[in-house]
């Protein structure tokens, strides 16, 4: 209360300095109550209460009734093995044995199913090819999910064989249960665009990771379904007059960076690829979305969901302004689904580290040739 | 849940029948999409959904 209370004095004291700079220097000094205090940049600290975005009640609900209809569920499971696939080829540069793993929000294990698959064609030096799945590199995957439906889903399946996977069911989608320095990797495909609190779950994940240790996710962002908003955008503003909250906000590629190094990452690499998906309809895109139970759980959503002449004037307007003509003539809407790919090392043991400010001993200007010299 | 049609397959079905009315209306909302204001293209949106209507009709 006090600290808050200087910053906002001191605030006053530059705006007043600013306002009578022209008229009258006078001298400004602090008032006595008020400690001379290091000026830091603001940053919001993890943990702190956050404004809640998306319901996980909804999600949960969603989730559960879409695992419920199981056949329907597998069919639309293409994306995130798709994606889970793509997250596990990331993991084929790491040379490692990972003793004990941990999948945060593993939907129906998408990414133990991508482990048991034989890894693609993968040369080393003699040049014959290493087809062994990475799930042989791996001790024990410990898969989480907030929905017991979607997680147990695919239990008889025979890549559950494979490798020994412990099924967990969370009971807050954000808060992981456990104790600190014990996983040697942690993925996340497809699950951390639904999380409130990222700056907390990434703290987490990276306090119960051991020292020196990865984690990998892949998650939606950006422009994902950027088609399927703009429709629905102009859709509403005509036949309504204002817009309502249909696709989730999502995280940024430059915003993942400064989560991760806020998390206390290292070593970071952020990437993004687009993945792009024809439907036949509007409708198709929007049903395969609630089987995937990826329907829209915002906080603020509107509670009867789109109307009749909203959905009709969206349809014909994505048809229009993203419809592509297929090769069997008729028009395919594609929907973009753009995925953020992270990668972050724990620090300790013998993580790379850059050096300290000040003790490079190369000239830059010798390096690049001057031509660019500055002073 | 076989033998029970969706709502939303119905829905599909009768739009798919008006894809031409469809393609004025996307057309009417495209030209102008920075500028949308409320019924900019109410005109449009009426012959689109009286086709609808008719298409959804018949079915039942």
């Amino acid at each position: 209360m006090h600290a808050a209370l200087c910053i906002h004095q001191q605030l006053r004291m530059i705006l007043r300095s600013y306002r009578t700079l022209a008229r009258a220097p006078s001298s400004i000094t602090p008032p006595s109550t008020c400690p001379p205090k290091r000026r830091r940049y603001a940053i919001q600290a993890g943990g702190a209460p956050i404004a809640e975005v998306f319901s996980a009640r909804t999600k949960y609900i969603h989730k559960q009734r879409a695992a419920a209809n199981i056949p329907q569920s597998r069919q639309v499971d293409y994306l995130r093995d798709e994606i889970a696939a793509r997250l596990c080829d990331r993991l084929l540069d790491i040379n490692r044995h990972f003793p004990r793993v941990l999948d945060f929000g593993a939907n129906a294990c998408n990414v133990a199913r991508a482990f048991a698959r034989p890894s693609p064609d993968l040369n080393d030096e003699t040049g014959t090819k290493v087809t062994e799945p990475i799930g042989k590199r791996i001790g024990e995957i410990v898969c989480t999910e907030t929905s017991p439906s979607l997680l147990y889903r695919d239990e008889h399946e025979p890549f559950n064989s494979e490798m020994a996977i412990t099924r967990e069911v969370l009971q807050n989608a954000e808060y992981l249960p456990y104790e600190p320095d014990s996983f040697d990797l942690v993925l996340s495909s497809q699950s951390l665009h639904w999380i409130n609190d990222l700056p907390s779950v990434l703290t987490q994940i990276n306090t119960c990771l051991k020292p020196d240790a990865p984690f990998l996710a892949a998650m939606s962002g950006g422009d994902t379904l950027y088609e399927l908003r703009g429709s629905l955008q102009l859709a509403e503003q005509d036949r309504l007059g204002g817009i309502g909250t249909h696709i989730s906000p999502l995280a940024d590629v430059r915003d993942v960076g400064n989560l991760l190094s806020r998390a206390g990452f290292k070593l970071l690499t952020v990437d993004v690829d687009d993945i792009v998906v024809d439907y036949p309809d509007i409708f198709a895109l929007m049903s395969d979305l609630q089987a995937m139970g990826e329907a829209n759980a915002a906080l603020r959503r509107e509670k009867g969901g789109i109307s009749r002449d909203v959905l009709l004037a969206a349809e014909g307007i994505y048809r229009e302004m993203y419809g592509e003509l297929g090769e069997d003539g008729g028009v395919r809407l594609p929907a973009t689904f753009r995925t953020v790919y992270m990668i972050g090392w724990k620090e300790g043991g013998s993580t790379p580290r850059a050096l300290e400010r000040g003790t490079g001993e190369a000239n830059l200007v010798d390096v690049l040739g001057g031509g660019g010299r500055i002073g | 849940m076989p033998g029970r049609t969706r709502p939303i397959e119905n829905f599909a079905q009768a739009a798919a029948k008006c894809s031409a009315e469809g393609a004025v209306y996307g057309k009417c909302i495209s030209a102008n999409y920075q500028n949308v204001s409320k019924d900019m293209c109410a005109r449009e949106f009426m012959v689109l959904k009286d086709c609808y209507l008719k298409a959804a009709g018949k079915k039942a």
